[in-house]
């Protein structure tokens, strides 16, 4: 394959501006979108306003419609602004979900709800995860039970991301493509994905503290006879594992490209400091044993980089028809296994170099280790990672469990 | 109202200065940017353009490989961009690039307004906006931080030293536009989408009728007789321990040993 | 004689302004250096009395233009009148201060006159030129020497063959000639016919300028708050300038902020200052203060910003809050004081 690791001029374009807006709006307030909690409303309107929301989503909704690699050059830079990782995850949670919405949803929903998305008004996330389970999704217990054209959904979701956002910081709320059993007798060919507003009847809500992360807010809810019309319902009955799997690939590269510019980003200010602190008069950078591990760690980051950027690239073959659902799969499960890994061991030395600041909670790496480590369980544990390579590249037959 | 912004492209201000062996300027690897102060008369220029109407135009005069600079520019919202660009013009001071963009702005035609920068980062002459106005036969007015459009004229306020002035000006005019004026607007990923798919049109000096000796080297009465690269003096010893009392002994030891006392 | 060096005089409420007289002394280092004469321009409404100062401070001949348009700067009448006297004189040197009104006038002047200007030149010498090409030799010519490439590179620039040779000079680095009486000169008047374009076209509608009190250039330490200083900051910086017995000066942003007044103000609009030490406290480092205070010998800078401009030209710095660092320092250096 001709092979050109250089971007597009159009993509280095949006880097630079992605790169001000996040320079200016999103660094400075860092600690305190940690502190509070929070994303300031501003950053928030800010990026609506740059049509990041939109990209995922078809310009006859109002959108851009990136491919994947456009939406990772974004992705990348907020992640480099933000070691703390929620204006990044904010952003690529809606991305790869809308994403999902537009392909598989009905025409009523996306008139309804894909030109409020695009302008930011509107937030998708994603639900699968519940307290007994998270990797294993075929057991999950949260059931849909259709009653004429609605659907009556029982159940309990873990751990979702953008709950308070939906709620409070967008001007016509949110939801999450959540997924529910249709059918239990039938397993995984019984689970529907459909989209439940996160303000609708019948959910009550507790928020959890994450450890890191912790601008995006974190909840779990319990759903108690919520009812959601037919038309939210994302592709169709029994389809819902199918399709949260193809979602989650996409958020998968997006992750992956956010963990490596976090670790590089954090690499670079570790740099700054090496270089200018001294110790027995010789700066901790002329030495060799910090040399020779930041070198590898620079180099291994740059190789799972290239991973995350094909990654992104087989969703852009797949949409063009010219790469398989499994391929993807596999490379993107690949990417995300490795970035995460990479990301944590360049961050935890970086830490060390810093000395007794590196613990401090002024030190942005402290921020950056807490986030990253997130991925070595949100939107695919590395463990299923783990398992999604080996069934691609041994076979399907050597699965020990279904 | 029909504005023209001149536009230069840049040094990227971050990166360092590269002298080639012969001792001139390396231009050829360095970053290319919008000079600071002309992104300021760019979005002064896009502001009046969305309240009173009209078309701005962005003009640069620079190498080929400049042309992504005035993307940035036409992502900011300019209408039209146009890249003046011949090797013949290399080497042109104040003087001469005056007199090339004037030319260039004659065969655009009318325009109400010229606007640019106070000043460019590289050279910091602030002189191309003044004498582009002499030679189109047009009142300038510099360090403008503020327009009011009436009807066949502005008013501006005028940052001098120690205060401001008010002043009439008939148009055409040209102001140069400080810093403070505004805050340049980041474009969104539209404008930056709709700014790739433009064409910039490039001009050289046939098309706009310049006399070439009267531009590039030949036609710039300044010549340089030497450059020297400024040896940073400054000692750069910058103190970071988060502990205050630690922080403050070690800055006051470093200036001891340096023999600096604060206290007489 | 080698020729006539002509200086812009620029005047202010019924006096020259500093910066002219600084050029004046300047072209009269150079004058006596090379044997040139020395031409001051004089222009403005109800100023003739002042020409007896100029030629007490170094012109040989003040070419005086009283006019009542001329009362209030404005490119074109002053260009004007300026062109005229240059063409009939044929001075082989003009320069001006680099101020508001040299950077807005001097480049107007050079494009009518189709000669070379540079900007805001930090020295002025007398020399010779070897043209490259043509192996021809050019004596006695002016060295305009600038920084460039925001100080990274010093450059001298030279117009050989284009006159006269212009510069614009950087305000508050030359000294102000002293006053001898018994120099004689003399003064001659123009009158010029001005148009209604170069009169009507600019019109001056108000003028405010505030007088300064506070005389920062002759201070030896300056210590300067900006931004991130605010009112309460500004205590702080006071009672430090009072223990080291300096001055205190501010950027821009905060004389606007209302914490301090203008005359403190230090910077392209302010004033530009050389002290042997200058602290910078929650000042960023915009391009229009450094230019105000960069000839500092030595540069402390206090930002709790460790990527701020400022620490790039500081001699010593501290990342740091300065409310914090400031009152433990100056308590620490209330002890070392005997």
């Amino acid at each position: 394959m001709p092979l050109d690791f250089n971007f597009t001029e159009e993509q280095e374009h949006l880097r630079r501006t992605i790169r001000e807006f996040a320079e200016k709006f999103i660094t400075p307030r860092v600690f305190e979108i940690e502190q509070k909690e929070r994303i300031p409303n501003e950053i928030i309107r800010e990026m609506a306003r740059l049509g990041l929301f939109g990209v995922s989503i078809p310009e006859e909704y109002g959108g851009l419609y990136l491919d994947p690699i456009t939406a990772g050059v974004i992705v990348e830079e907020l992640a480099r602004a933000d070691l703390s990782c929620s204006t990044p995850v904010l952003y690529l949670v809606h991305t790869a979900w809308s994403y999902i919405a537009q392909k598989y949803g009905r025409k009523e929903f996306k008139e309804e709800i894909l030109p409020l998305a695009a302008e930011g008004k509107l937030w998708i996330g994603i639900a699968t995860t519940e307290p007994g389970a998270g990797s294993d999704l075929r057991s999950i217990t949260t059931i849909a039970k259709k009653e004429g054209d609605e659907y009556v959904v029982n159940g309990e979701k873990a751990f979702i991301s953008g709950v308070r956002e939906a709620l409070e910081q967008f001007e016509m709320g949110g939801g999450h493509l959540t997924l529910v059993k249709t059918a239990p007798e039938k397993g995984h060919r019984g689970m529907t994905m459909m989209f439940i507003p996160i303000r609708s009847p019948g959910i009550a809500i507790k928020y959890e503290k994450g450890w890191g992360r912790k601008g995006v807010s974190w909840a779990s809810y319990k759903l108690d006879n919520v009812r959601v019309p037919e038309k939210y319902v994302i592709g169709n009955e029994g389809r819902g594992f199918y399709i949260a799997m193809e979602g989650f690939d996409y958020a998968r590269a997006l992750i992956a490209t956010v963990c490596c510019a976090v670790a590089k980003r954090a690499l670079e200010l570790t740099m700054d400091y090496i270089k200018q602190r001294k110790v027995f008069g010789i700066p901790l950078a002329k030495f060799e044993g910090i040399q020779f591990p930041l070198a590898e760690h620079w180099a291994r980051i740059e190789a799972a980089q290239l991973l995350a950027y094909k990654a992104l690239w087989a969703l852009k073959m797949e949409r063009e028809g010219k790469m398989s659902r499994f391929e993807v799969s596999k490379i993107a499960a690949e990417a995300k296994m490795i970035a995460v890994l990479t990301a944590i061991r360049a961050i935890d030395d970086a830490m060390r170099w810093f000395g007794a600041f590196g613990y401090t909670e002024e030190c942005p790496l402290t921020l950056a280790i807490k986030a990253v480590k997130s991925y070595e369980w949100a939107e695919g544990a590395t463990d299923i990672m783990k398992i999604i390579v080996a069934r691609e590249i041994l076979g399907r037959e050597f699965l020990p469990y279904r | 109202m029909n504005i023209i912004v001149l536009v230069k492209p840049v040094p990227d201000p971050k990166a360092p200065v590269r002298l080639k062996p012969d001792g001139t300027i390396d231009r050829e690897k360095v970053p290319l940017t919008v000079n600071l102060y002309d992104k300021h008369a760019v979005e002064a220029a896009v502001r009046i353009k969305e309240k009173y109407g009209g078309k701005v135009i962005a003009i640069s005069m620079a190498p080929p490989h400049a042309i992504e600079v005035l993307r940035e520019a036409l992502a900011m919202g300019v209408d039209d961009a146009i890249l003046l660009s011949d090797k013949r013009l290399a080497g042109s001071d104040t003087l001469a690039t005056s007199y090339a963009l004037s030319q260039a702005i004659r065969k655009i035609g009318d325009f109400d307004l010229i606007l640019c920068g106070m000043e460019s980062t590289d050279g910091n002459t602030g002189h191309v906006g003044p004498e582009v106005a002499e030679f189109l036969g047009i009142p300038h007015v510099t360090y403008v931080e503020r327009i009011e459009i009436r009807d066949r004229h502005v008013i501006v306020k005028r940052l001098v030293e120690g205060g401001y002035e008010i002043l009439k000006v008939k148009l055409p005019a040209l102001l140069t536009i400080t810093n403070t004026a505004n805050e340049p607007r980041i474009p969104t990923i539209r404008d930056v989408l709709k700014a790739r798919r433009k064409t910039i049109i490039v001009w050289n000096v046939d098309d706009i009728g310049v006399d070439p000796n009267k531009v590039g080297l030949r036609g710039s009465p300044t010549r340089i007789l030497k450059i020297e690269k400024v040896i940073l003096k400054r000692k750069g010893k910058i103190f970071t321990e988060p502990d205050v009392d630690k922080v403050i002994e070690s800055f006051l030891a470093e200036l001891k040993k340096d023999g600096v006392s604060l206290v007489r | 004689m080698n020729g006539k060096i002509f200086v812009f005089i620029e005047t202010r409420e019924g006096s020259i302004v500093d910066s002219s007289l600084e050029v004046l002394g300047k072209a009269r280092l150079l004058a006596d250096k090379a044997d040139f004469n020395v031409g001051a321009l004089l222009l403005g409404y109800n100023i003739r009395h002042l020409a007896k100062e100029l030629i007490c401070r170094g012109a040989d001949v003040v070419h005086l233009v009283d006019d009542k348009r001329l009362e209030k700067y404005t490119a074109l009448p002053y260009t004007k009148a300026i062109v005229k006297i240059v063409q009939n004189e044929k001075p082989d040197i003009l320069i001006l201060a680099a101020t508001t009104t040299g950077r807005d006038l001097g480049p107007r002047i050079a494009a009518r006159l189709r000669t070379g200007i540079t900007a805001d030149c930090t020295d002025l010498d007398i020399g010779d030129y070897v043209d490259p090409l043509t192996g021809k030799k050019f004596r006695n010519v002016l060295y305009q020497i600038r920084p460039a490439f925001g100080g990274e590179i010093m450059a001298t620039i030279v117009t050989p063959r284009h006159r006269p040779q212009m510069a614009t000079v950087r305000p508050g680095l030359f000294s102000i000639p002293p006053k001898d009486e018994s120099r004689s000169g003399d003064v001659r008047e123009w009158t010029i016919e001005f148009t209604d374009f170069e009169t009507q076209s600019i019109e001056v509608l108000e003028s405010k300028r505030e007088q300064r009190k506070v005389d920062l250039k002759s201070a030896k330490i300056i210590v300067s708050g900006g931004r991130g200083a605010g009112p309460k900051g500004f205590e702080l910086i006071k009672e430090l300038a009072k223990i080291l017995g300096g001055e205190v000066g501010a950027s821009r942003a905060a004389v606007e902020a209302g914490w301090i007044s203008y005359d403190h103000q230090v910077g392209l609009t302010g004033q530009t200052v050389k002290p042997e030490i200058y602290i910078a406290c929650g000042i960023s480092g915009a391009i229009q203060h450094i230019v105000g205070m960069k000839d500092s010998r030595i540069i402390i800078a206090i930002n709790k910003d460790p990527n701020a401009p400022i620490f790039k030209i500081a001699d010593y710095g501290i990342v740091g809050d300065l409310f914090v660092i400031l009152p433990k320092l100056i308590e620490r250096l209330k002890s070392q004081k005997p």
